[in-house]
């Protein structure tokens, strides 16, 4: 799929939104969107699925079946999560069995009878990821996916995000908080000043650890501004005691040591 | 797109916006036929006329139900010219049933004429119907939210089209194609005896383009619209 020279902008008389986008995703990649509130990364995103039009340049080779999750899931509809997910697939043409799959999967079996308007924020957005894989999008995009979602469910969207790749599919997903900073390959899109930069996905031959100790009160903050920078936090943990007869604490206490670096774990760590 | 078509109807009649509408046309149908029996074609010339305004709202409302978010994620579902061509659709067939229901009520309280002229009437007045229902619902459509953007122009471009039908559909207007010919179809149904056929064959030639310009005007809106 290409962007080619895209501009965009929501009315004549307002400043464009995005220009000159150049850039092309091939099958199978995951590309995490960056950028601050406002940036335009759903406009990126909305533009990705086709939902919006580019006002100069073009979309091209888009994959024929496009799932979109959009930011907010729109709630107010005199439906229930199952007659929703049951039409949704008939829109689809897939089977409504498709609908009751995706719900055991997604956890959302107890809520079948809840109308829309009742659901949480964390459900309905449940039900918002269900609607773009009742069919098996050949490109998935996903704006912010992870708000209001439980633990067990932000689990479930990097292993969605691997099953989509892993059959050649695209995957878009804008993720101001970094989660899926420790996805395989993933590239990175920095939207800033209606721009697009590209960073290349790293290896783990590309990146060193350092070990930083910051106030127990400070700690949520910090992970998550290091995650928004797009650094993989690997592990949090106390500080060992000081020990009297190796000097004070402070700077020694948080240098790594070989051995300690071998210590932590490899993969992506969380709170 | 049938599926699409049948999810904004239950929409639309489950969220009870059907509601105002149908009282709207209940109050046209007792004003028309409130006074006594008038022959068929007359009967059926105003009530299509007086129903324009009526179809034109519902089909504004039909396809405002779904929440803006919605009506996008459907357009990733069936393309951008499906889910158009789906929402007029709902439109069509919910207005085809208000105009079913204005020519049968009459029937059940004696509003019609029953005579030699009757069943000409009526199917006269079919056809009026559908030459007021197709262009209300273009109207709709380009009142629509997706379309203007907003509730203030939506209601503004409702409330001059319905007054420009009346207004340059007149008599002697300076620009009648300028409108759909819902005025002129009434008038031309204003007799017992049946019209002309070139009037009625120019009447619907002219619907039928206006319908063509403004359904255009509404898909062309609707490409970068969404």
């Amino acid at each position: 799929m290409r962007f080619d020279g895209v501009w965009f902008r929501y009315g004549r008389r307002l400043p464009w939104a995005l220009r000159e986008i150049d850039a092309t995703v091939e099958p199978g990649q995951t590309v995490v969107v960056l950028g601050r509130n406002g940036a335009g990364k759903s406009t990126l995103l909305q533009l990705a699925a086709g939902v919006l039009r580019p006002v100069r340049g073009s979309v091209r080779d888009r994959p024929p079946i496009v799932g979109w999750v959009p930011e907010r899931f729109p709630a107010d509809q005199p439906f229930t999560a199952e007659q929703y997910l049951r039409r949704m697939a008939r829109l689809r043409g897939v089977a409504e069995s498709a609908a009751g799959e995706w719900m055991e999967r997604l956890l959302l079996a107890e809520h079948a009878g809840t109308r829309l308007g009742d659901l949480s924020k964390g459900t309905a957005q449940k039900v918002g990821v269900a609607q773009a894989l009742l069919a098996r999008p050949g490109l998935l995009v996903l704006d912010e996916p992870w708000e209001g979602l439980d633990a067990a469910a932000r689990t479930l969207i990097p292993e969605i995000v691997a099953e989509v790749t892993a059959t050649g599919g695209i995957v878009l997903v804008s993720d101001h908080r970094n989660e899926i900073a420790g996805l395989p390959g993933a590239t990175h899109w920095q939207v800033t000043e209606s721009s697009v930069r590209f960073e290349e996905p790293t290896t783990p031959a590309d990146e060193v650890i350092i070990e930083v100790a910051v106030r127990r009160a400070d700690a949520d903050q910090a992970v998550v501004r290091l995650r928004a920078e797009g650094h993989r936090v690997l592990d949090v943990r106390d500080l060992a005691p000081p020990q009297p007869h190796h000097g004070p604490s402070g700077p020694d206490a948080s240098s790594a040591t070989p051995q300690s670096r071998a210590d932590l774990p490899t993969k992506g760590g969380s709170l | 797109m049938t599926a699409l078509v049948s999810m904004r109807l239950a929409a639309f009649v489950r969220g009870g916006r059907a509601l105002a509408p149908l009282i709207a046309v209940l109050v046209v149908l007792g004003v028309i036929y409130g006074g006594g029996a008038s022959p068929a074609s007359v009967a059926y010339g105003y009530s299509a006329a007086a129903l324009f305004p009526v179809l034109a709202w519902q089909s504004k409302l039909v396809l405002d139900t779904e929440p803006d978010t919605q009506r996008r994620l459907a357009r990733t579902a069936v393309g951008g010219r499906g889910e158009a061509i789906a929402g007029l659709l709902a439109a069509a067939l919910l207005a085809l049933a208000v105009c079913a229901v204005a020519m049968l009520a009459p029937w059940l309280f004696g509003g019609i004429e029953t005579g030699d002229n009757a069943l000409t009437g009526s199917v006269l007045g079919v056809l009026a119907h559908l030459l007021a229902l197709v262009p209300a619902v273009a109207v709709g459509g380009l009142a629509s939210r997706a379309v203007t953007g907003g509730v203030r122009n939506g209601v503004a471009v409702l409330v001059v089209a319905a007054i420009l039908v009346v207004v340059l559909g007149l008599q002697g207007s300076i620009a009648p194609w300028l409108v759909p010919p819902v005025m002129a179809t009434a008038r031309a149904l204003n007799d017992a005896d049946p019209p002309p056929a070139a009037t009625l064959l120019l009447i619907t030639g002219w619907a039928a383009l206006w319908c063509a310009a403004a359904l255009g005007g509404y898909g062309w809106l609707r490409r970068s619209r969404a």
